[in-house]
């Protein structure tokens, strides 16, 4: 079982086609993009209480997202140079039996009314997975496709978007199911079909993954003679890459655009309906909510693939440009100012194409900075961009609404302050994005160590 | 070495593509279907619960 998992042992053989291998990745992804949709198992966990008869708090079930996404960026960073010397294979194994653990160690927990073990089981064991399966399949996609990484890694990312819309009705239907036959508490039930369903569904990317030989190209494809200066054709270990200051300012770019998107996105539903008061009610928040979803996901591909194209800094320079004018103006279109839903539904789902194609951008562009050889360490590392983005943008919008609701003041003008926050931190990113040099010469790595996979720097 | 897709099955692929492209094509129907609801009148209030958009 172990050879099987090794990276010589899953080396394509001549004739297997790249186009197998978005799928691989897009299974990890589906899957572990589940944990966005955790939020449809709060009011379940709310009615449970404490194994003493405690009443668990609102902010306490909501520590079990937030210790998953801080361990993914954690196990990412972590985890990154590992992922590359074992190859992705095995860890998009260790990655499943992670995820799919976290859930029964969880189910175990709810059924047990402990909230520790489901912080444990879902938090640290699935976040674990989390991280792992994040990365695992980017540097493979990216040396399959050195002709459109970014189209490559943008449908792996893709995936991520659309696993919370899979994770949302698939949790509702199966705590449907499960109180229909006689479960007082279906959450346990539900996570145990859950961590079967996604285990399988991971195997099934890994097992099919396969990495290409160390000279594949793609049959007819040479690399571009034309220089462009910020993508190099030289690779950067990922010890030398987060000593240079483009790793600091794609830290940046990430976290930035990253945290304004949570400006949107955390208060989505409420906002809308305190914008629009008497129009839009909560069920139309909830096709708001819908809506940016899909927005989200359809960016991560429109705006990765599209960045082959235009380059990965114009790319960055759109969304740091029309990006602020977007959040500067949603304000005023609420009732007492423009009074337009479709155009604020417009600017808002606009907005969030920027904050699903940065994600997704952003493995090309540290592939165009520094080769494909450690690009998804390097990517392990810049993904605790998006941990603190998920604890300041929360803790931005949160606490500022929380201020006005406290000192009786208009929520209106609340959300006009996070939204016009949110524009300053876009210029921040407008900056970094800016100040993007190609890496200085003396980063560059002089050989492959003996033993350690060739990556493409193409 | 030069490769091209021409031996694996477009059969295989598209299996690839499909086992993949199902449940994501379910997941972005019901939220369709939810999206839709912005558009229709405000009536009746809502008895669908929010799912967290992904972030």
């Amino acid at each position: 079982m172990s050879s099987f998992l090794d990276r010589d042992r899953s080396v394509a053989k001549p004739g297997f086609s790249r186009w197998l291998v978005p799928p691989a990745a897009l299974a990890i992804h589906l899957s572990i993009g589940q944990v966005y949709a955790f939020s449809v198992f709060k009011n379940p966990l709310l009615a449970l209480h404490g194994a003493d008869g405690s009443v668990w708090s609102l902010k306490e079930v909501g520590y079990i997202f937030s210790i998953a996404i801080a361990v993914l960026g954690l196990s990412a960073a972590i985890f990154g140079a590992w992922l590359e010397k074992v190859g992705p294979r095995r860890a998009m194994v260790y990655a499943a039996i992670c995820f799919g653990l976290g859930f029964e160690i969880a189910s175990f927990g709810a059924a047990n009314h402990s909230l520790v073990l489901i912080y444990l089981g879902y938090g640290v064991v699935g976040g674990i997975g989390l991280g792992l399966g994040y990365i695992s399949p980017v540097s493979t996609l990216i040396k399959w496709f050195p002709d459109r990484p970014g189209l490559a890694t943008g449908l792996a990312i893709m995936g991520f978007g659309g696993g919370a819309l899979i994770g949302a009705p698939l949790g509702n239907e199966l705590m449907t199911h499960f109180k229909a036959h006689g479960f007082a508490n279906p959450i346990p039930a539900t996570w145990i079909t859950m961590g079967v369903l996604y285990f399988l569904f991971m195997l099934y990317g890994a097992f099919t993954i396969r990495v290409p030989a160390a000279d594949w190209k793609p049959a007819g494809w040479v690399p571009s003679a034309t220089h462009r200066a910020l993508i190099s054709s030289h690779n950067v270990s990922v010890q030398q890459a987060w000593k240079t200051p483009q790793f600091w300012l794609l830290w940046i770019v990430l976290c930035t655009n990253v945290t304004a998107g949570i400006g949107i996105l955390e208060q989505a539903a409420p906002m809308i309906q305190d914008f629009f008061k008497g129009h839009v009610l909560a069920a139309a928040a909830t096709g708001f909510v819908g809506l940016l979803s899909l927005f989200n996901m359809a960016g991560r591909f429109l705006w990765a693939s599209v960045s082959d194209w235009l380059g990965r800094k114009v790319t960055y320079f759109i969304f740091f440009t029309i990006g602020p004018v977007l959040f500067f103006v949603m304000p005023f279109l609420g009732s007492n100012h423009a009074n337009s839903v479709p155009l604020f539904v417009t600017v808002a789902c606009i907005a969030l194409t920027f904050y699903g194609g940065g994600f997704a951008t952003i493995p090309a562009y540290l592939k165009d900075l520094f080769g494909g050889y450690n690009v998804s360490a390097i990517h392990g590392r810049l993904l605790t961009a998006w941990s603190t983005a998920g604890i300041v943008g929360p803790l931005i919008v949160n606490g500022i609404l929380d201020h006005y609701k406290a000192a009786g003041l208009n929520r209106l003008d609340g959300y006009r302050l996070v939204l016009h926050i949110m524009v300053g931190l876009l210029c921040v990113g407008f900056v970094a994005n800016l100040l993007v040099k190609p890496v200085d010469e003396r980063h560059w790595l002089k050989e492959v160590p003996a033993g350690e996979p060739t990556g493409a720097a193409h | 070495m030069e490769n091209s897709s021409r031996s694996s099955s477009p059969a295989l692929i598209l299996l690839a593509w499909l086992l993949v492209g199902i449940p994501l094509g379910w997941g972005v129907y019901r939220s369709g279907l939810n999206a839709v609801k912005l558009f229709q009148p405000a009536t009746a209030p809502a008895t669908t619960p929010a799912a967290a958009p992904a972030k």
